[in-house]
């Protein structure tokens, strides 16, 4: 009894000495960036544009251009990730080498460092779209997006296999046992009983993908302008801080830093929320 | 040890030096007998020795386990032609249309009613909704099963009892009119009324079909089959019916 409580406490004060730090980075994030707010400056961060020799600390650009390159991340990842997991799937069936040496390749895929990627990107992707495109350096939103579809695949691939393995025996065998082909069991049972599991792949793919800093440092080109198109440059919120940090310590300039962290922290907060609710939801229908 | 069949009845399926291996394990040792055309034959057995994998050999439900190995020739007559069910030439979704299986647990796929027992017409590529409501009545008729439910197809097939729900999968299995009917223990997670209601199923069903069954209860073989044979040591001893 006496052995139990002490454990529970201490992985209860682990637990809350985590959970902790997530509040602690908030406050400290709020804090630092308040002379942003004593200054009247906050209302004119997501709307005035990045000129800093002007006094002028706009990040709404770096906001535009995270959004514009994680959906599009997404765009091409989501697909080709479905697909693949699909591909584990139906050969589960017959033979079990290929579907593990599929699954192999996704898992060894998501342990290769980002800036790997990113390197390969510069020499690989970046040129071929700058000659498809006709011109510019190729440093732009298309190469960065197709890039970190790469990159956030195989977390979806991983996230959409797991739920199609949830999925009952029994059902995989009635379909079976009524002659159903493989695709066929895939398209009317597997598919219908993951759409909880794809949704929160989708969702934390998205995340990973607007936390994602390298790529878009990379090859995206850093531009501060609201990007029009996909073939302009552009910068995300996680490459602004990164270059910002890289340059200045402290000034206003070096302030607005932690408003980008907090709009960070506020996206992640809602995909992580949104991740929790489609969990429980999908519990609750389960019998 | 295999006593041929009483010559009356017209064999449904032959089996000839049948073996089968879980790894280095033989389970079934060169079985070679037949079953009757719309006659009802039970399998018994202690448990764990094969029964289950016997009756997977008629559907070929067995090739996804894998470690597994099978020798011999199966035979079913569809119509008036003998079909050798292993030959490279059987198309084994066509296969698993005409020989049905019904397993120990009900599993109803997680949608209503009348969806379960439409599958497998949807697998088969029917889509005529005149014709699929028709047959799935039908089907719920045969399996006892549609003056219970037929005021809530719609609902969610895992609300039914597991009576219920045991009869809706054999409604589902049915609805394809399969020539060959497998049941697997189909009345070991019932209770007794409702295992009652199985066993009058089964024999107004083997006018329609043949049927081969497992089943542990000794007194239920006795009602229903028309033929008793044991599985011990990898071989299949006749009983008294």
């Amino acid at each position: 009894m006496r052995a139990e409580w002490i454990i529970e406490s201490l992985l209860r004060a682990a637990a809350l000495a985590s959970a902790s730090v997530s509040v602690l980075i908030f406050a400290f994030m709020a804090y630092l960036g308040y002379p942003l707010v004593e200054k009247g400056q906050l209302g004119n961060l997501f709307t005035r544009p990045w000129l800093p020799d002007q006094g002028l600390y706009g990040i709404y650009p770096m906001i535009v251009g995270t959004l514009w390159i994680a959906s599009l991340a997404l765009l091409f990842g989501f697909p080709l990730s479905l697909g693949y997991a699909a591909l584990i799937q139906l050969t589960t069936d017959r033979k079990n080498a290929f579907s593990r040496f599929l699954r192999k390749v996704a898992e060894i895929m998501t342990g290769i460092p980002t800036v790997v990627y990113g390197f390969v990107g510069i020499f690989l992707l970046v040129p071929f779209i700058r000659r498809w495109l006709g011109g510019g350096s190729g440093m732009c939103i298309l190469s960065a997006a197709l890039l970190l579809a790469v990159v956030i695949s195989p977390t979806m691939i991983l996230f959409f296999t797991d739920s199609f393995a949830r999925v009952p025996r029994e059902h995989l065998r009635a379909v079976d046992a009524l002659g159903g082909r493989p695709a066929q069991k895939l398209l009317y049972v597997v598919l219908p009983r993951s759409l909880r599991g794809i949704g929160c792949g989708l969702v934390l793919a998205f995340g990973r993908a607007m936390g994602d800093t390298l790529i878009a440092l990379m090859v995206a080109g850093n531009a501060v302008a609201v990007p029009g198109s996909v073939s302009d440059s552009a910068r995300t919120l996680t490459a602004h801080i990164a270059l910002v940090t890289a340059a200045d310590f402290d000034s206003l300039e070096f302030r607005t830093l932690f408003a980008c962290g907090l709009v960070l922290y506020f996206m992640t907060t809602l995909t992580v929320t949104t991740v929790g609710v489609l969990g429980r939801r999908g519990e609750a229908r389960r019998p | 040890m295999n006593r041929t069949p009483p010559q009356t009845e017209r064999p449904k399926i032959t089996v000839e030096h049948l073996s089968f291996f879980y790894g280095g394990f033989r389970v079934l040792d060169d079985i070679s007998t037949s079953f009757g055309e719309h006659r009802i034959t039970a399998i018994v057995g202690p448990s764990g020795k094969g029964k289950s994998t016997l009756l997977t050999v008629f559907n070929r439900l067995w090739e996804d386990i894998p470690g597994v190995r099978m020798s011999g020739r199966v035979r079913i007559r569809f119509g008036d032609r003998w079909e050798d069910i292993y030959a490279p030439s059987c198309d084994l979704p066509a296969l698993r249309r005409r020989v049905g299986m019904v397993f120990q647990t009900p599993n109803p796929l997680p949608m209503s009613i009348a969806k379960n027992v439409a599958f497998p017409l949807r697998l088969a590529g029917r889509r005529k909704p005149g014709e699929i409501a028709r047959r799935v009545e039908n089907a719920l008729r045969a399996a006892f099963l549609w003056e219970e439910v037929k005021d809530r197809l719609d609902a969610d097939a895992t609300q039914l009892s597991g009576g219920q729900q045991q009869r809706l999968c054999i409604a589902r299995a049915l609805v394809l009119e399969p020539e060959v009917l497998l049941l697997d223990e189909p009345t070991s997670s019932l209770d007794t009324a409702a295992a009652g209601v199985i066993e009058n199923l089964l024999i107004h069903l083997k006018r329609r079909c043949t049927i081969l069954m497992v089943s542990h209860y000794l007194d239920q073989v006795h009602r229903v089959a028309d033929r008793i044979t044991e599985l011990a040591d990898g071989r299949l001893v006749e009983r008294a019916a």
